[in-house]
């Protein structure tokens, strides 16, 4: 998907960067390997880019000018219709799967108006509507209270423990930070993911809830209110 | 960033955070905040710094490090400025994302998770 519309808008001045979230980079290779991209395919296993444009789940995008400044601050960024939409709930599924895939429906269905919005800032640059001046990305960015900070040093901290083999010491520090910053999704489903995920799976969305960290994905999506609630919808 | 001394040095201050020493002060982007008395001979007292940038800073002794989280107190922008960033591929050969002045740059966040 972004390896196409690097292809498709390439000629005309536009670069895709893909910024894999992965404490273990072998995790992403496999995805990296099916896309064959042909744009910078980066792996940022710190995090690093939350505390840097404000990345708090994923998919979620900047757009950055020619002369290095922003345009637009961290949103989520999808391309595609919402592929839960046509899903037809049976009666035999189980309930929280039921819940689940109705919360996925919920989510605001602002792929291809995303889609069109990039197409239109690559053909007109600043004079895009969708283009924001320095002030404007500013001020659209989330708010961070001291918890975030304090939640970014302790999640950085976490992956200096779980690298010297600490493993309890990096769960002490991971529950941390989800505690101080609850809406950033990358720090709980990195940890969770190390603690639960199967071998194999496509993603946490299966996750069973934890004995480490007593919750799992399905929980906390239905918990913060579903697709209505998840991700920084783009304002276009 | 990671520390293992309360006293790193201007350039490794700037390269973690972004945050440059200048005459004015802390400065990034439009944002200079002085911060008396933080600089002793091309190091940085970083607890002053940090408790006037709103950066957290967490202790961790069984590991010998400390972690500074990034400045708050407003919104996660100070700047719209992109920062320097260098990350590697899958491969592990570095990238710069300054690389890319000159193109429109779209840089998507995503995960195996």
């Amino acid at each position: 998907m972004w390896q196409d519309l690097h292809a498709q808008l390439e000629p005309a001045g536009l670069t895709v960067v893909t910024v894999a979230l992965d404490l273990e980079p072998d995790r992403a290779r496999p995805w990296i390997e099916a896309a064959a991209p042909t744009h910078p395919s980066l792996i940022d296993r710190e995090h690093r880019v939350d505390e840097l444009f404000g990345i708090c789940n994923v998919p979620m995008a900047v757009w950055i000018d020619e002369s290095g400044t922003l345009v637009r601050p961290a949103e989520s960024a999808r391309l595609e219709p919402n592929e839960y939409a046509a899903v037809e709930i049976s009666d035999e599924m189980p309930e929280q799967m039921r819940r689940v895939i109705e919360g996925l429906q919920q989510s605001p269905d602002f792929g291809p108006a995303y889609r069109a919005a990039i197409v239109d800032w690559v053909e007109r640059g600043a004079d895009s509507p969708f283009a924001m001046s320095p002030d404007e990305v500013i001020e659209a960015s989330q708010p961070r209270p001291p918890e975030h900070s304090r939640a970014a040093a302790c999640f950085e901290l976490g992956i200096a423990l779980h690298e010297a083999g600490d493993t309890d010491g990096a769960v002490r520090r991971w529950k941390q930070a989800h505690e101080l910053y609850p809406d950033n999704w990358t720090y709980k489903r990195q940890a969770w993911t190390l603690a639960s995920t199967p071998e194999g799976a496509d993603s946490d969305m299966a996750q069973e809830v934890h004995d480490v960290y007593g919750t799992s994905w399905s929980e906390e999506f239905l918990a913060a209110g579903g697709g209505a609630t998840y991700g920084i919808v783009p304002r276009l | 960033m990671l520390l293992t001394r309360l006293d790193p040095t201007t350039d490794e201050f700037d390269a973690a955070t972004g945050w440059t020493c200048k005459p004015e002060g802390m400065c990034k982007g439009q944002m200079c905040v002085p911060v008396p008395g933080a600089l002793d001979d091309g190091r940085l007292d970083v607890e002053a710094v940090a408790a006037r940038l709103g950066m957290a800073l967490e202790a961790e002794p069984s590991a010998g490090l400390w972690a500074i989280g990034p400045e708050s107190g407003g919104r996660a922008l100070t700047t719209a400025a992109a920062p320097e960033l260098e990350l590697p591929d899958v491969d592990g050969n570095p990238f710069r994302l300054s690389a890319l002045h000159g193109r429109k740059v779209l840089l998507v966040a995503w995960a195996s998770w």
